[in-house]
């Protein structure tokens, strides 16, 4: 059975704004899925219909078998620890040390006291530690998070959805701010943690270089219409140019062809 | 190459409502200083005699300071009295400030009770802390009990408005990520909006603590409080004794001293490090 269901999935900002228009896909589970599109096409707005960090205005986002838009209190935050999200802005609390915010990854699992002092489990804080070890970031356990670089705050906000122990990662635009090194890494990262655990991932991506070589799923997004679904070897320069309109798609075919020769 | 003449003067600053409206204001308030000079009532003051006298008085209060109807360990009684007054009031006004302030910033609570909070506490501090205390004292009587109670109010006033702002400053994409993670309301506040704001709290509570204290020593002289305002009071009003009133002087400004090195200490062991 699908992981993810997303069914005529509408959603409207205010009266006027229609960001999300009749979508329709399924995601099996260990899939890893690249959404692309121009700024403001609606990729934001999907993620965030899916762990119900906005509300759904039509149609239904089944998780897990569980429907999703209904989803209230209790419930909704339960569903949310299984699905880990990951921000292009990271979204760290700066003033804490690494550890402190690979925690809050566990906040969901916890009592509203337990929480509140952060009163974690020896077990919850060796696997954030274990955790925090495979990306590398050992030495900077116990740093705030201010004394980082992007790539490694990156990696501390992989961390925190990682120890949630998610069935997917919602990625929204997560090495937008990076220099191509750190890029890379941190793609490289979602890819291995998708090979090696399962986990399945959806990632925004604006650049269709990365989505093309990473993502083994391409959903294309334009003004809030789901205009493809395919392998990304299928994505014909018609579907970019209808993904990005025409001037951005030359632009696009160009550093493709460079790209590939 | 010579630069065109350029035909017209280029302004720097626009002429915008704002901008005229101060240069009114200060041309306004210059006139009415102007004016109020010239109906000043001066014909029994002999100007000389009267430079001479307050120079004079100034060498006693501050060249001068001796004690003589209290002792040194009274004083320092009485100023730690006064310090208990502020600082008393200012804890209460804190606590009360820090879960009202969480209700009434915009990123954190709904906007009806935002707005019904910033409301109230808006009346709250248009209205002077003194005010405020003899309000009180048509209950409790004048006295302590009345300056706790009013300056705990407009203590707490003055907070909630510091604290909101300061939780408002939050980012909002932090907030996010720990919704998304499942986190409720209260571990976002305190995993994520109190340790991200805790020095612009910790900043807001000292000002209003070196608030409260002086108005805790006006209270001591206008309200019954006690304290080293009250001693002050006597000194100047009751005594006449102006070398007195220099040592009580000199002792509050040593108490303020400390408190503002405290103060700066501390918010540099809380501050941003550096490598
Ligand atoms: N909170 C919001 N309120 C109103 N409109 C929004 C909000 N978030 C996004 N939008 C609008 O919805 C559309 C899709 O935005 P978004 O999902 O952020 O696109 P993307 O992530 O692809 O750039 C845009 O037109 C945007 O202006
Ligand atoms: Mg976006």
């Amino acid at each position: 059975m699908a992981l993810l269901q997303v069914e005529a999935l509408t959603k409207r900002y205010g009266g006027e704004t229609l960001a999300l228009d009749n979508i329709t896909f399924d995601v099996e589970p260990g899939e890893f899925v690249g959404i692309i599109g121009p700024s403001g096409a609606g990729k934001s707005t999907l993620l965030r219909c899916v762990n119900r960090l906005v509300d759904i205005s039509s149609g239904d986002v089944r998780f897990d078998g569980v429907s999703v838009p209904t989803l209230r209190g209790a419930a909704l935050r339960r569903q949310r620890t299984r699905i880990g999200m990951i921000f292009q802005h990271y979204n760290l609390v700066n003033r804490l040390s690494v550890i402190e915010n690979v925690l809050h990854g566990r906040l969901g699992y916890k009592g509203t006291i337990q929480g509140i002092l952060g009163l974690y489990t020896e077990e919850e804080k060796r696997d954030a530690a274990r955790i925090i070890e495979s990306l590398g970031l050992s030495e900077q356990m116990y740093k705030r998070c201010d004394q980082l670089s992007g790539g490694q705050k990156q990696r501390v906000g992989i961390a925190r959805a990682l120890v949630q122990q998610p069935k997917m990662l919602l990625c929204d635009e997560p090495i937008a701010s990076l220099d191509p090194n750190a890029a890379k890494i941190i793609m490289d990262t979602l890819s291995d943690i998708n090979r090696t655990t399962g986990i399945t991932i959806l990632v925004n991506l604006h650049q269709v270089d990365v989505a093309l070589r990473y993502a083994r799923r391409i959903i294309g997004i334009n003004r809030g219409r789901l205009v493809y679904d395919g392998e990304p070897e299928r994505l014909s320069n018609e579907q970019i140019y209808q993904i990005y309109g025409s001037e951005a798609g030359d632009l696009i075919l160009d550093l493709r062809e460079r790209y590939a020769a | 190459m010579t630069l065109p003449e350029p035909a017209r003067r280029i302004r720097v600053r626009p002429l915008t409502r704002a901008n005229l409206s101060i240069q009114a204001t200060l041309i306004g308030l210059t006139l009415l200083t102007v004016y109020s000079f010239t109906t000043f009532d001066s014909r029994n003051i002999e100007l000389e005699q009267a430079v001479r006298d307050m120079f004079d008085n100034f060498r006693l209060l501050l060249l001068e300071p001796r004690l003589k109807n209290v002792s040194v360990l009274e004083m320092l009684h009485q100023l730690f009295v006064t310090a208990g007054l502020g600082l008393l009031t200012t804890i209460f006004g804190a606590i009360i400030a820090f879960f009202l302030g969480l209700l009434a910033a915009q990123n954190l609570a709904p906007r009806w009770l935002t707005d019904v909070i910033r409301g109230g506490t808006a009346f709250i501090r248009a209205v002077p802390t003194v005010l405020w205390v003899l309000f009180f004292a048509v209950s409790v009587g004048l006295g302590s009990v009345a300056a706790i109670i009013g300056m705990t109010f407009h203590s707490a006033g003055y907070l909630i408005k510091a604290y909101s702002e300061s939780f408002e400053e939050i980012e909002p994409g932090v907030l996010e990520a720990l919704r998304a993670s499942g986190a409720n309301w209260w571990q976002t506040i305190f995993q994520a909006v109190v340790p991200a704001s805790a020095s612009a709290l910790l900043s807001w509570t000292f000002v209003r603590f070196e608030i409260n204290f002086s108005t805790a020593i006006a209270m001591g002289a206008t309200a019954g409080a006690g304290g080293i305002g009250f001693d002050m009071f006597m000194a100047s009003g009751f005594y006449l004794d102006l070398r007195e009133l220099g040592a009580f002087t000199y002792a509050i400004l040593a108490f303020a001293i400390a408190l503002e090195w405290g103060a700066t200490r501390l918010k540099a062991n809380l501050g941003p490090q550096r490598h």
